[in-house]
């Protein structure tokens, strides 16, 4: 029998949002795609998951860079471009930050939350509103560039700031602007998106999350983050792309330094011109790659030089009254027992308990999303993978309810309710969990440590000598743009223009 | 604009680009391909695995069960009392799977020494024929492929009551059989009160391996609904008013039985004025005659229809009965679909219907909103109601 063409332009390993994006980008270029995805599903990351009845987002918080209908923003435009159309909500509040001395809600608009700064350290508006504006005109120069690059000269004349911060942390870079340590508190919150203190996270990152989520504010799709997956895998196959799931991948193969195809794990061999691969850069060239000797050393230098990302442990609570009734006010609560990103990263060695939680009522945004006269919360810490690694199969079941406790526990403080006493469902999602569904390299869904060592400007710079493989392009949050779900759209949209520039280059 | 002076500033993107590169040219070469975190995933829920069966015992006058090891005598995969196990048997041309709980208990599997796991099975009338074949057939040699540690009915210590009352109907009481070990074991931290209903007095599963885990912390109580003048214990059926004289204080339910019985004890529990959030049902299972739900249509009972089945660019076409799942159409066509549940919940059957109408089992619509919209069904609870195109995944 057989279930494949002989032969496809394209096979993208994963149908996440990223391998996604790669494909419908392929196809409105009129390529033959294939997409090979290891779970039921389609999404990775971006999907849902049922319990006792109830449809559960298994992951997202809040999606950038989405706008407003006629002025989206750069991944919403391209949703739209591809013909996918998500019914998007809005996320009402940045966020609330409880940290000791701290009880703000936050908002988005530069202004309004420069106000807001100002009124929990008077004074400080003008110098909290030069800085984010800093945030945006960097921003401004990271999506021009990014399409239009351009000499360093030119880059200096017209992309000023940009040239001017990329050498910094965020830390050097705010620490110029003399605010008090409670406006950089109220600043910070964010950083847990990406994942990297402020001590070595590149300005250039936080200054595009801070312009993006602070500037335009966030969305998240009403059927959840499965609407947007499953829609991006139905316009895609709309466009003559062929989604198969439940595929892993064991192999990618290569002949003279080319990668022509690919081995699933059920033995169809399949191949193409091109690949593109969303498993880890770790995983494809430490165990995939076929025949292995295929591996330049750099290769394998390059992915022991980098750190790898955050992986994720959420407790969700499906409870049996509604929000309004128990008293729960945000979408979103970063509550920390700190507020300095540097001790809350180490304290992510660990298996817990964590001393900086980000907490989501999605009902806030999407009131009927669990049914009425309840709601469902998510608690999340990001930890790194260190601690876990350490943990045995017999040791994880202790384990996880122990972090999920002591998780609980501290937001039933908060809000002044028992949640345990009104729990309809209670659902762990560990590191382990991730790597099940997803099959990620150690769980990880942060892709690699942004840090000084490790920049997004040096990504850029570098990512031409990094291409060992031909016809081999990566696509994921461990590529240019880092985690995040518009990161990996945007990383997908690059591999498949990756593809598309060697097409042209070799047909010429 | 100045962040520390004209020079260092400007001069900032290739400083992070030799960071980049020192870090690379200073790295080992050495590949390392250790993933813990995706060892104990696999660990745990490693798919399909080889079984072999080394005991095959009675366990009631109509049920056995069976023991199975590795064939290469390892751990099995850590699973929590009350999960299930899904095992495939060939059968002609089809491979037909079905999910059993698992009535041995979690420390079992993880033993030293022999690790198994183990079903128990009851021989039904007519609609269960695997049933009959495990019963009649199945012996100890034989090999199976099976995938455990599904299904989501088990013991959460953050969300249960400490104590757990078990209403079982026959042979539900194996996901409690392999609760009442680990409890026995000490490695489930609960008080478990078995209500535990059978028909007859000389025909009840596990009835004597139960009765010797009984302790201040597993209480079992057998209630008999058959006409029997000299049974001394409880009668008729898990009511109400029995319930309540067992259940003290804060408990939990776990309910799992045949269908009938759910249905009844929704009303009971209903009538108790328990909170949703303390009572647990196992899985309906598959519906035993579709024809008798509400909004099935009228006059579909004796048709048979044609199944276009799609998988990647292959089709077949076979014939589907309207009384019975795409999931039983496509074994019977020897169509390989992997099943879990069986009822809708677990969704490893998800699969697009392109085209046609069918009807969804109501008690088994486990699907996610979008899959909704775009006609994604899970086959094992979709009946055909027409001619009907669908893709599944490859197997």
């Amino acid at each position: 029998m057989k279930f494949y063409k002989d032969h496809y332009d394209v096979i993208v390993i994963g149908g996440g949002l990223s391998g996604l994006s790669s494909a419908l980008m392929l196809a409105d270029k009129g390529k033959d795609v294939l997409v090979l995805e290891r779970h039921n599903l389609p999404g990775g990351l971006a999907t849902s998951f049922v319990r006792g009845g109830v449809e559960i987002e298994a992951t997202l918080h809040e999606m950038m860079s989405i706008g407003d209908p006629g002025k989206r923003l750069k991944i919403g435009q391209f949703l739209e471009d591809m013909g996918v159309n998500v019914d998007w909500l809005d996320v009402p509040e940045a966020y609330h930050l409880s940290v000791p001395g701290i009880e703000k809600t936050m908002h988005p608009g530069f202004e309004r939350f420069a106000k807001e700064a100002d009124e929990v350290c008077p004074g400080t508006y003008r110098k909290v509103l030069d800085l984010l504006n800093l945030c945006h005109t960097v921003y401004d120069s990271v999506n021009e560039l990014s399409i239009h690059p351009m000499s360093k000269p030119a880059m200096l004349m017209k992309h000023e700031a940009f040239v001017k911060t990329a050498g910094y942390s965020a830390q050097e870079v705010i620490d110029t602007f003399g605010l008090p340590q409670k406006a950089v508190d109220l600043l910070a919150p964010y950083w847990i998106y990406v994942g990297a203190p402020l001590s070595i996270l590149p300005f250039t990152i936080w200054a595009v999350l801070m312009a993006d989520y602070v500037g335009y504010g966030s969305k998240v799709p009403k059927k959840l983050s499965h609407e947007m997956s499953l829609k991006m895998q139905e316009r895609a196959e709309e466009m003559g792309v062929q989604v198969e799931l439940k595929q892993p991948v064991e192999k990618i193969l290569v002949k003279d330094g080319k990668a022509y195809g690919v081995r699933t794990k059920r033995g169809d061999e399949i191949h193409a011109d091109y690949v593109i691969s969303a498993a880890y850069p770790n995983k494809v060239y430490t165990s995939m790659i076929e025949p292995a000797d295929a591996v330049p050393e750099k290769a394998i230098k390059m992915v022991n030089g980098r750190k790898i990302g955050l992986t994720a442990f959420t407790v969700f609570l499906l409870l049996d009254k509604s929000a309004e009734e128990l008293g729960i006010t945000d979408y979103n609560v970063f509550l920390g027992e700190t507020m300095d990103t540097d001790k809350i990263f180490e304290n992510y060695k660990g298996t817990g308990p964590y001393n900086y939680l980000t907490t989501i009522c999605l009902n806030h945004a999407n009131p009927t999303c669990t049914p009425e006269g309840t709601c469902i919360i998510s608690i999340t810490a990001l930890p790194r993978i260190e601690g876990w690694q350490q943990v045995s199969a017999d040791e994880i079941d202790r384990v996880k309810h122990e972090t999920s406790k002591s998780m609980v526990d501290a937001m039933s403080r908060y809000y002044g309710v028992d949640l345990l006493a009104h729990a309809l469902e209670v659902v762990i999602e560990t590191p382990m969990t991730v790597a099940h569904y997803t099959g990620m390299w150690n769980g990880c869904i942060y892709g690699y440590l942004h840090s000084m060592d490790d920049h997004i400007v040096a990504r850029l710079q570098t990512a031409e000598e990094e291409h060992f493989i031909d016809h081999l392009e990566f696509a994921g949050a461990h590529q240019i743009s880092g985690n995040g779900m518009g990161p990996a759209v945007t990383n997908g949209r690059k591999a498949a223009k990756n593809v598309l520039d060697t097409m042209a280059k070799e047909a010429n | 604009m100045k962040v520390k002076g004209f020079l260092k500033d400007v001069s900032g993107a290739s400083r992070v680009t030799k960071r980049r590169l020192a870090a690379f040219s200073s790295a080992s070469p050495v590949p390392v391909t250790a993933d813990p975190i995706g060892d104990v995933a696999r660990e745990w829920h490693p798919g399909k695995i080889d079984l072999v069966v080394t005991q095959k015992r009675p366990a009631s006058k109509t049920s056995v069960t069976l023991r199975f090891e590795r064939p290469d005598g390892k751990k099995l995969p850590p699973f929590y009392a009350g999960q299930y196990i899904v095992l495939d048997f060939p059968i002609g041309d089809s491979l037909i799977s079905r999910p059993y709980s698992i009535s041995s208990a979690p420390f079992e599997a993880r033993l030293d020494d022999h690790p198994f796991v183990e079903i128990t099975v009851r021989r039904s009338k007519g609609d269960g024929f695997i049933c009959d074949h495990i019963n009649d057939n199945v012996k100890p040699g034989d090999t199976f492929r099976g995938q455990m540690g599904l299904g989501q009915f088990y013991y959460e210590p953050l969300r249960d009551a400490k104590h757990v009352v078990a209403l079982a109907g026959g042979v539900g009481i194996t996901p409690f059989a392999s609760m009442a070990k680990e409890v026995a074991h000490g490695t489930l931290d609960m008080d478990l009160t078995i209500l535990f209903g059978s028909v007859s007095s000389d025909d009840i599963a596990l009835k004597e391996e139960l009765e010797q885990l009984k302790s201040d912390r597993l209480r079992i109580v057998h209630v008999l609904s058959g006409d029997e003048p000299d049974w001394p214990g409880e009668r008729g059926f898990l009511s109400a008013e029995l319930i309540r004289k067992y259940a003290e204080g804060d408990c939990t339910f776990f309910i799992c039985g045949p269908q009938v019985m759910y249905r009844f004890l929704h009303g009971e529990l209903d009538k108790m004025g328990i909170p949703a959030r303390r009572i647990r049902f196992e899985v309906f299972g598959q519906a035993k005659d579709i024809t008798q739900f509400a909004g099935y249509p009228e006059g579909m009972a004796d048709k048979t229809f044609e199944l276009t089945v799609v998988r990647g660019i292959h089709e077949d076409r076979i014939p589907a009965r309207a009384t019975e799942s795409i999931v039983v159409a496509l074994e019977r066509a020897g169509i390989r679909i992997e099943t879990g549940c069986r009822s809708g919940e677990c969704g490893f059957c998800r699969s697009k219907l392109l085209s046609g109408n069918v009807f969804i089992c109501p008690e088994n619509d486990g699907r996610r909103a979008a899959d909704k919209d775009f006609g994604y069904i899970h086959a094992c609870a979709a009946y055909p109601l027409s001619d009907c195109r669908v893709r599944i995944p490859i197997e």
